[in-house]
């Protein structure tokens, strides 16, 4: 840029050839022109002009260039970039008033800012030159329309100039100055991106050097009162037919291509003069037309396009980009002069007033013109590319990496997510729009620049009056906040509109090339603007400033901001990766890495080809996400393993996000009994963890499975099991207890032919029998078993092991038995056994069997004495004195309070119930009395003491079951449940052990349903090489070892708001579903390469946002190896 | 195809192709300043509206009298690609007798990251290009240890090397030294240079 700064600002007395871009091109016309100050604001793709004068201030006021450069510095440009072009063009006007010459420039767009000033200033009067640089944007690269600035010249009666290429670009801004200068009115100069952004070759000549003193005449015109205005307009359109200008027209309607004798005609300017001439030359029809190229289209050309039009041409062409200005004027023309000539314009061939033209439309309009085919001189194009270009991805621009931008938008996302609210969102004009694009989509409006603030106070007060009222939010940079943001704020704060205005304050003005604006003008030149005390000073309350890289101190303040009613802003202040600011800021000799075990892999299930919860993992689900920042506990998900294999961190984190349904889908991925599982799961997953660090899996369970339509609709495993592959191979299933059905539920959805046998008259064992129906919900319980016969298992029940068929008979029938019989014979006491009369001894389970049934015979007023400490005991125990409330219940049992096995709120319903617990006793003697009641002394069972004698009229003993018979009861099982075959009992070799039997663990659905899996994936692996162990080994381990441990959890109340209480949960772990990163955040420098995040260090700027990102706790610094 | 204009000139069209943050128009500006040494007319014509924002950035450089740097079907007749998808999305501009010369520096949109779409594949098109084109140049691994800014030199370089590439080594190696300021510019002569000797033997394709 030096190099081009000082080229730019040395005269040359011999001219000097460039290449150059026509936006320098145009800024150096301005210089030898001697303009004394510029005016601008930034605006692609006016940009490059402005920023000449930028580097040519900071050259200038560089007290060393002034003795090495004296000539370039001699000549002082004065330079600002104003905050709007409104404010820009009337400092122009003003200084060009005190007679120093102006250049004044901006985009499209930002005429319509400006016009204001433009269209009074026209009725009085400047001083010095002042010259107008409007860039259009047709096909809108990069504007929000491609208006047509040439309309300015009419609107405003102004001479408008319109260059085709760098050179003319030159001459013509020199034009403009010295006509302004003379007719004392503001000169357009109108560009288009191709001219502006094109490069070709210009001269550099001699820059002028005017003394323009300062000075202010009294003028009346100075003054604009309406008295004037009618006389002024008249000496306004005067002007326009000075002999000043039309000098200039005839210099600037030039034929540029004289074929002889030629019947065609071309009349056209700007880039469509550079087209037609590289058309006409590359085709070697140059020589056949007449060409016009006019260079100052206000006023219009009339004289010099009549005289064209007299050539007798057969046809004349106009070719212009967007509306027909040209076409419009020489057709007025024809049409005054009575010609009969054939004008083509818009509408034909391929002539339309949208979108640029091209090389290869133009190209065609002028064959089409001249009847000529140049095919014989166009290269020959490749074959077939069609398939070559059919599906190219699209390649949008995109926050770059590191944008502070991105990391607003991601806090916004995780803060206040708008998947679950119906929350407007108005963007603006600048970088913070590109996140309306994949994968932040975070903006619903975008209109023109400045418009976010007034959109939201107008959408909020759209609604105010309705039910649906609401915030809404309103986000623009801090450029477009100075330029025109500013005001629809103290509007809003005035009308006390509830909006949320976030300013992205990225300390630039970003999108446009890093422009300074008063709130960071990085030159001590300028006097710099705090946005804070601003917003203070004009009443607003909820103001604050935010590091969006600090996502977790940040997230509070955008609650506060949005729970705010009136008018809320944000600041979110980090600088533009392009700024030094932020290159000091990143951590040198670091890189970022991913850990490819935590991303993307999944902690608990090998398999995923039955179903796995990753189906149900919602895309969107950011609450994972959001736990990492905001949760209080903090808990892997390997703590919290479940036997079933459920994925207890997908059903954490669906309830998190308020997805309650795929939360029951991810429990019925691995099982069938999610309402049951809720209301007796002795739930291993909550064990091992301290007091309340864990997440209430149960008790969610049972809130989630309560809702009745989600609860109901089984469609999702039905679905699966009739798609299932199948395997054509038989499996029978002994037992229709929780671990035979749940074998049966795995085995079904994998294609196998599943028969159950039972001996009941209907399904459940345990479950249906020995649980008493105030602890579940039996009709639940009955509704998810009835599902295996719509999945496709066929029941067959009266049908007992040894009566109606062997084990022989099953195993060589079927390709594979599972045994699944509990234990359904309960162990005894000796000393009651042989001192208590039948009548008065009673089982646990023939007892709840009987309660359950409604058949028990105990009288009324009982004294009921129930020994053991388990679940069954308290279930014995609630239940007989839930069979009449005079009942009196004793539980003695050898445990303590704390150590007995049964669920704590068991024992505390029971003790409310009105039973008493005699803990760490037993039964020392027993005896029956004459009289029908029974004689008990209890003795201390940890000191040995005698604690009490009891009279009492049963005896339920509960410690415990054993098998039905010894044989079965011996049987031996592998790793993978498989009977083993040296076992005495059987030689066959597909034979399975499920439930109670094949671990003896006593009365624990969870664990029967675990074994029920196990022994489903032992069949699999023996039927079909299925290569995946049972993956619930972990978890029914520690079920089995420790259930002394669940008495001692406590018990989390989930109240209503279940969303803000789990809240505090984070429940993590790995997940191969997961695209958290890609699809909430986007960063360029993070690729998926099979599967796995990668950091592309080549992009990536270090901001290190991504290592909070990531749910998995999968991305880290490291130290850079050189 | 190089065809003669009034002045009988032969005129030219070359096109670079890539990401916004290559260096693509850098890469021009040597290419330009070059045809200026040598006395070529040329012109130059580029969209860089959110270069910076990772979007597709064209430059299209005429050289000849009456010759624009504007792009037309059929119309480029040497192809500089930094970024293979971007060389792809130019199949239209190319012809029967035209060079092309790309690297392969992937840069996958984010549409391709979130498996939205597949990148295209390359030695597919490797082999349609050769089929097709007058002379295809594929750089499938820069050199090791060379920085990924400087790929953009060493392409040059090797282009230059190609037989119809328009501008002479020597007029390139004065542009660099004339366009390249201060530190840098050793390191980008040597990056030249080493395309300049690449040997495509290395490596197959």
């Amino acid at each position: 840029m030096l190099k081009q700064t000082i080229e730019i600002l040395t005269s040359n007395q011999d001219s000097k050839k460039l290449c150059v871009m026509g936006n320098v091109a145009i800024a150096r016309g301005a210089i030898e022109a001697g303009v004394c100050g510029v005016f601008a604001y930034p605006g692609t793709p006016s940009t490059e002009i402005s920023e000449v004068f930028k580097y040519v201030d900071e050259f200038q006021n560089k007290k060393e260039n002034e003795k090495s450069f004296p000539q370039q510095t001699k000549h002082s440009i004065y330079f600002e970039y104003s905050i709007n072009e409104k404010i820009a063009l009337e400092k122009a006007i003003a200084y060009s008033i005190g007679n120093k010459s102006a250049l004044c420039v901006m985009k499209n767009v930002g005429m319509n800012v400006a016009c204001d000033s433009l269209m009074s200033i026209t009725y009085q009067t400047i001083a010095a030159p002042l010259v107008i640089v409007v860039c259009d944007d047709p096909g809108c690269h990069s504007s929000s329309n491609e208006q047509d600035s040439r309309y300015w010249g009419p609107m405003a009666s102004v001479p408008v100039f319109n260059p085709a290429t760098p050179a003319d670009a030159i001459e013509m801004v020199k034009q403009a100055f010295e006509l302004s200068g003379k007719i004392k009115l503001p000169v357009i100069v109108r560009t288009t991106t191709r001219v502006s952004h094109t490069r070709g070759i210009v001269t550099y000549g001699e820059i002028q050097k005017k003394n323009q003193e300062a000075k202010f005449d009294r003028l009346p015109e100075h003054i604009n009162i309406p008295a004037r205005t009618a006389s002024a307009h008249i000496r306004l359109l005067d002007k326009l037919k000075s002999e000043n200008v039309l000098s200039l027209l005839k210099q600037n309607s030039r034929i540029i291509l004289k074929g002889d004798n030629a019947k065609l005609g071309i009349i056209t300017s700007g880039v469509s003069a550079a087209y037609a001439i590289e058309i006409l030359y590359q085709n070697n029809f140059a020589g056949k037309v007449n060409l016009l190229d006019l260079g100052l289209i206000h006023p219009f050309p009339e004289k010099e396009v009549l005289d064209f039009l007299k050539k007798d041409f057969k046809k004349i062409l106009i070719l212009e980009e967007l509306d027909a200005c040209i076409e419009t004027a020489v057709r007025t023309i024809a049409q005054k002069n009575n010609l009969q000539v054939t004008i083509l314009g818009k509408g034909f061939s391929e002539l339309t007033a949208t979108g640029e033209f091209s090389i290869d439309l133009l190209s065609k309009v002028i064959e089409e013109f001249s009847d000529t085919s140049f095919e014989k001189n166009k290269n020959i194009p490749l074959e077939n590319s069609e398939k070559f270009l059919d599906k190219l991805p699209p390649r949008p621009p995109t926050l770059c990496a590191g944008c502070p931008h991105r990391a607003t938008y991601y806090l916004l996302k995780l803060a206040i997510p708008r998947e679950q609210n119906e929350l407007i969102m108005c963007g603006d004009i600048g970088c913070l729009g590109l996140g309306a694009l994949p994968p932040l989509k975070m903006i619903d409006t975008i209109n023109h620049m400045g418009m976010s603030i007034s959109m939201a106070q107008g959408l909020y007060e759209s609604f105010q009056a309705s039910e649906k009222s609401k915030k809404v939010v309103a986000m623009l940079g801090d450029g477009t906040f100075f330029h025109s943001g500013l005001s629809s704020l103290v509007n809003a704060v005035y009308t006390r509109a509830n909006i949320l205005v976030i300013i992205f304050d990225n300390r630039t003005t970003g999108m446009t090339g890093h422009q300074p604006h008063p709130g960071a003008s990085r030159n001590p030149k300028y006097h710099e603007i705090e946005i804070a005390p601003l917003l203070k000073g004009i009443g607003i309350e909820v103001a604050e400033t935010i590091n969006p890289f600090n996502v977790r101190e940040s997230f509070e303040k955008v609650n506060k901001a949005m729970a705010h009613q009136g008018v809320s802003v944000l600041i979110s202040k980090a600088p533009c990766i392009f700024l030094p600011d932020f290159k000091d800021s990143v951590f040198k000799k670091m890189k970022i890495v991913v850990d490819p075990e935590r991303c993307n892999s999944c902690a608990n299930h090998d398999d995923v080809s039955l179903s796995c919860s990753r189906c149900y993992a919602p895309k969107n689900n950011l609450s994972r996400a959001k736990a990492k920042l905001t949760a209080e506990i903090s808990i892997p998900g390997k703590a919290q393993l479940c036997p079933a294999n459920i994925c207890n961190h997908g059903f954490f984190n669906s309830i998190l996000e308020g997805d309650y349904k795929s939360a029951v889908e991810i429990v019925r991925d691995k099982m069938l009994f999610a309402r049951t599982c809720g209301d007796i799961c002795h739930r291993p997953c909550e064990l091992f963890s301290k007091e309340n660090n864990i997440v209430p899996i149960k008790k969610l369970k049972h809130f989630v499975s309560a809702i009745e339509e989600n609860f109901n609709d089984f469609s999702a495993p039905i679905k699966r099991a009739k798609d299932s592959v199948k395997k054509n191979k038989t499996i029978a299933i002994i037992g229709a207890g929780p671990a035979g059905l749940s074998a049966a539920y795995d085995l079904i959805q994998s294609g196998y032919d599943v028969s159950i046998f039972e001996k009941e008259n209907k399904p459940g064992g345990m479950v249906t029998y020995a649980i008493p129906y105030f602890r579940m919900d039996k009709a639940g319980f009955d509704y998810e078993t009835v599902q295996l016969e719509k999945m496709g298992v066929k029941f067959n029940f009266n049908k007992s092991l040894g009566k109606d068929f062997t084990l022989e008979k099953l195993s060589n029938e079927y390709d594979s038995v599972i045994l699944a019989i509990g234990m359904n014979k309960s162990k005894t006491l000796d000393l009651i056994e042989n001192n208590i009369p039948f009548e008065k001894k009673i089982d646990a389970l023939a007892f709840l069997k009987s309660f359950n049934q409604n058949e028990s015979k105990i009288k009324a007023g009982s004294v009921i004495l129930v020994i053991g400490g388990g679940n069954s005991a308290i279930d014995a125990a609630r239940s007989a004195k839930k069979l009449s409330s005079k009942n009196r219940i004793v539980v003695s049992c050898i445990e303590t309070e704390t150590t007995m096995p049964a669920f704590a709120e068991e024992v505390k319903h029971a003790a409310a119930e009105g039973v008493e617990f005699i803990f760490d006793s037993y039964a020392d003697r027993v005896f029956a009395e004459a009289e029908g009641k029974i004689n008990v002394t209890l003795h201390s069972f940890s000191n040995k003491n005698h604690i009490r004698d009891l009279r009492s009229d049963y005896i339920i003993t509960a410690i415990g079951q054993s098998a039905a018979s010894s044989e079965i009861e011996s049987l031996v099982a592998d790793g993978n449940s498989r009977v083993k075959s040296e076992n005495s009992f059987t030689g066959y070799k597909n034979i399975f052990a499920a439930g109670d039997i094949s671990s003896g663990n006593n009365m624990s659905v969870i664990g029967a349903i675990a074994s029920g899996k196990k022994a489903a994936s032992g069949v699999r692996k023996l039927l079909e090489n299925y290569p995946f162990e049972y993956e619930g080994e972990k978890a029914l381990e520690r079920l089995n070892s420790n259930t002394c441990a669940m008495h001692q959890l406590g018990s989390t109340i989930i109240g209503d708001n279940i969303k803000l209480e789990i809240e505090k949960y984070n429940l993590h772990q790995a997940c191969q579903k997961c695209n958290h990163c890609i699809d909430n955040f986007g960063c360029p420098a993070m690729v998926k390469v099979n599967g796995k995040v990668q950091i592309d260090m080549s992009r990536c700027n270090l901001c290190g946002l991504c290592i909070e990102v990531c749910p998995n706790n999968a991305i880290m610094w490291e130290t850079e190896t050189v | 195809m190089a065809k003669t204009t009034a002045m009988n000139k032969p005129a030219m069209k070359i096109l670079i192709a890539g990401v916004g943050g290559q260096g693509i128009v850098y890469l021009s500006n040597i290419i330009v300043e070059a045809a200026m040494l040598a006395g070529i007319p040329v012109s130059v014509s580029e969209i860089h509206g959110l270069s910076q924002r990772g979007g597709v950035v064209t430059s299209g450089i005429g050289l000849g009298e009456h010759c624009t740097g504007f792009i037309g079907k059929a119309g480029v007749d040497f192809l500089i690609g930094l970024e293979p998808l971007e060389t792809q999305r130019c199949l239209t501009f190319l012809h029967k007798n035209s060079s092309v010369i790309f690297g392969n520096h992937r840069i996958l949109p984010y549409s391709v990251n979130a498996q939205m779409a597949a990148y295209p594949d390359v030695n597919l098109f490797v082999s349609y290009l050769k089929e097709q084109c007058k002379e295809v140049i594929y750089i499938q691994n820069f050199p090791e240890n060379m920085d990924a800014v400087l790929y953009n030199i060493f392409l040059l370089g090797r282009a230059s090397q190609m037989k119809d590439f328009p501008i002479k080594t020597l007029k390139m190696e004065e542009a660099i030294n004339a366009v390249v300021a201060g530190y840098h510019k050793e390191k980008t002569l040597n990056a030249f240079n080493q395309g300049l000797n690449f040997e495509l033997k290395k490596q197959s394709v």
